[in-house]
């Protein structure tokens, strides 16, 4: 029963990654910036839930759409008053990075200003597990959690294959400077990732709120986590991060059967090696050649 | 121009007087941000408190200031601000937290001859990191030499599993906790070690619902420890939960989940009666709206030990230097602390009993056993 449970515990996980994960990879993929910045984004969103939702009981419905506008507006300033600037004076892609980790830790220090430097949770009676069968506990918030990120994932692929500026994000991936044949601009189109990018981390951020809670300096960890399923999905790979995300969450936690909880975050790494050096295109990216 | 320039030397001369020649600075690396950033907060509250109480009170010739520097509880970005506190700030006297970032900065303290003392780590080997090293707060093997005969005499758990954090201060807890509960005919019948960074708990709960425990002992700190309790009870961990004096957190305290919990902690008189803990209590209160928690009265008697010592020195027209604070303290046989009256042994840690909590739920905790 151990092993079902851990199976159980690590489609969670792994669900509530590929969620985390999406949104980094279509702005890497799509812009090619390092968005170390993703994880403030994840932060914004939880911390915006918490407040409307524990603090203002204004209702969930209301408190996602604040989370959501919240993250959507810090990821679309973040580009156009940050990224834009840098690269219009030809910044490399190294100053973007530096520019955006600073945003990140000037965004975990205002969180520490405002909401205090403790754990905050949201306490709702979904996170609590029930017994299904005899050592198998499952919370609703499971359940909640594996939807979310199906639902998320039919929506982004109907976004980016069936819809028109779904087409146009995708031609900004593969050649930016050709898009603007077509009279398209690609900074326009650069906003529109970020806003979907950032609005995408919007439903792992209210979900952990709940099952883990929220610290200020929990974006580092979601950065990995990010990092990590990007380059094992495959660098632009919405199905990839999907995958990946799935994959290091099951991986971290079906692991506990037979090694100690110590080892189970260095399996995602040995993962992400095992990658890097036999397969760096990741499970559906493509071989790059210099 | 030539207005300018003058303006410009003047206030830099200005800046440049010495404010009073016996004005003492003293220094605190504390983590102020990252994941243990909330410790951080509670313990400069009580150092705060004892800086604002010895300049009102006049204990010095001059004014007592505190100097932060961010040691993240992270054991090399503490050495740099130690390093920084004794050679940039020139502070005698260093407050430290944590059992990593103690053990990392001691030798910079015993090298300079600059007074470290820890309110917070509570690792046992921080009793033995030198003359320089003192401790304002018993470290864990007292606690866990409490807690273990509790759950096994007392509450008849003799089946125990342990979770702590992979570091010095968890293998610490692990070794003591084996012995301790094997003494009191107890036994140790799972430990789960985790990483510092890990954050998702489900798993270990799975585990530690595998090998069914009457109680649960967790060893961790910060962010974590309240991530780790509010996991364990959502997934199915209803066994009774442990701790030691670490889990005084405000958001443990006011974690639903936390209910229930027991730990250990030093003893608190708050009847003592006496004006120190009376103003203490009151002007904590006051500000905050609360009672002030153990680590806010260590760091704020670590403070005041600082004053007393150096009020002593300046009587005797010694200078406040690392080694004579050490000589004063050695020669004082005893310290009024907040709540009780204490002496430092040998080894530098101070000597208190330890009582056993319990958290209500709402915020506050209610002792359920004597201290002894």
């Amino acid at each position: 029963m151990l092993f079902a449970q851990l199976l159980a515990n690590g489609l969670q996980t792994g669900a509530l990654y590929a969620l985390i994960a999406a949104g980094f990879s279509l702005i890497f993929g799509m812009t090619r910036i390092f968005h170390a910045a993703h994880g403030a984004t994840f932060t914004i969103a939880g911390f915006i839930f918490y407040e409307f939702y524990s603090v203002l009981h204004w209702g969930w419905p209301i408190a996602a759409i604040a989370s959501a506008a919240a993250a959507g507006l810090f990821g679309v300033l973040l580009d156009r008053f940050v990224y834009a600037i840098i690269q219009r004076h030809e910044g490399s892609f190294f100053t973007v990075f530096v520019a955006s980790f600073g945003a990140a830790i000037v965004v975990q220090n205002l969180i520490s200003i405002f909401f205090g430097r403790g754990m905050v949770t949201v306490t709702t009676p979904l996170s609590k597990s029930i017994e299904l069968m005899p050592g198998l506990f499952i919370a609703p918030i499971s359940g909640i959690i594996i939807l979310c990120a199906v639902i998320s994932f039919l929506i982004l692929q109907w976004l980016l294959t069936r819809t028109n500026l779904g087409i146009a994000l995708r031609a900004l991936g593969e050649n930016p400077n050709l898009i603007e044949v077509y009279g398209l601009t690609p900074r326009r189109l650069s906003q529109y990732v970020f806003l979907i990018g950032s609005v995408l981390v919007v439903p792992a951020a209210i979900l952990t709120s709940a099952t883990s809670g929220l610290n200020p300096s929990m974006g580092n960890h979601i950065m990995l986590i990010s990092i990590a399923a990007t380059i094992v999905g495959g660098v632009g790979s919405l199905r990839g991060a999907a995958v990946a995300g799935m994959l290091l969450g099951l991986a971290e936690n079906l692991c506990l059967a037979v090694i100690d909880p110590q080892w189970s975050e260095a399996v995602t790494f040995v993962i992400l090696f095992l990658f890097i050096l036999f397969r760096p295109g990741g499970v559906y990216g493509r071989a790059i050649v210099s | 121009m030539k207005k300018i320039l003058t303006g410009i030397a003047l206030v830099s001369a200005a800046w440049a007087l010495p404010s009073s020649a016996a004005d003492l600075n003293i220094g605190a690396a504390f983590p102020l941000s990252g994941a243990n950033a909330e410790y951080g907060q509670v313990f400069s509250s009580g150092a705060d408190l004892a800086v604002q109480h010895i300049n009102a009170d006049k204990k010095l010739s001059g004014k007592l200031t505190m100097v932060y520097e961010d040691s993240q509880a992270l054991p090399a970005q503490g050495v740099i601000a130690a390093n920084k506190l004794v050679n940039v700030s020139k502070t005698p006297f260093v407050l430290s937290a944590f059992t990593g970032v103690s053990k990392a900065i001691a030798p910079v303290g015993l090298r300079t001859k600059t007074v470290m003392v820890n309110g917070g780590g509570v690792g046992p080997d921080l009793a033995s990191l030198g003359e320089y090293f003192w401790n304002t707060i018993p470290l864990v093997d007292f606690e866990v030499r409490i807690i273990a005969p509790y759950l096994v005499k007392e509450k008849g758990f003799k089946k125990v599993a342990l979770v702590y954090v992979d570091d010095p201060f968890g293998q610490s807890i692990l070794k003591e906790l084996e012995v301790e509960l094997k003494k009191a005919g107890g036994e140790l019948v799972g430990s789960f070690s985790i990483p510092t960074t890990a954050q998702q708990f489900s798993g270990v709960a799975a585990r530690v619902r595998d090998i069914k425990p009457d109680a649960v002992y967790i060893a961790t700190y910060g962010n974590q420890q309240v991530q780790l309790v509010k996991q364990l009870r959502d997934n199915g961990i209803s066994q009774p939960i442990a701790s030691y004096s670490g889990v005084v957190l405000p958001s443990m305290l006011n974690l639903p989940e936390a209910k229930g919990l027991i730990y250990t902690s030093q003893q608190v008189d708050w009847d003592k009666g006496d004006a120190m803990t009376k103003r203490v209590r009151e002007d904590y209160n006051a500000k905050y709206k609360k009672d002030p928690s153990m680590y806010v009265l260590n760091y704020y008697n670590a403070v005041m030990t600082f004053a007393d010592l150096a009020a002593a020195l300046e009587k005797a027209g010694k200078p406040v230097t690392g080694e004579n604070l050490l000589a004063q303290r050695k020669a004082t046989k005893t310290f009024e602390f907040v709540g009780g009256t204490v002496s430092f042994e040998d080894n530098g840690t101070v000597k208190s009993p330890i009582q056993i909590n319990e958290m209500v739920g709402d915020g506050s905790s209610k002792t359920i056993a004597a201290a002894k």
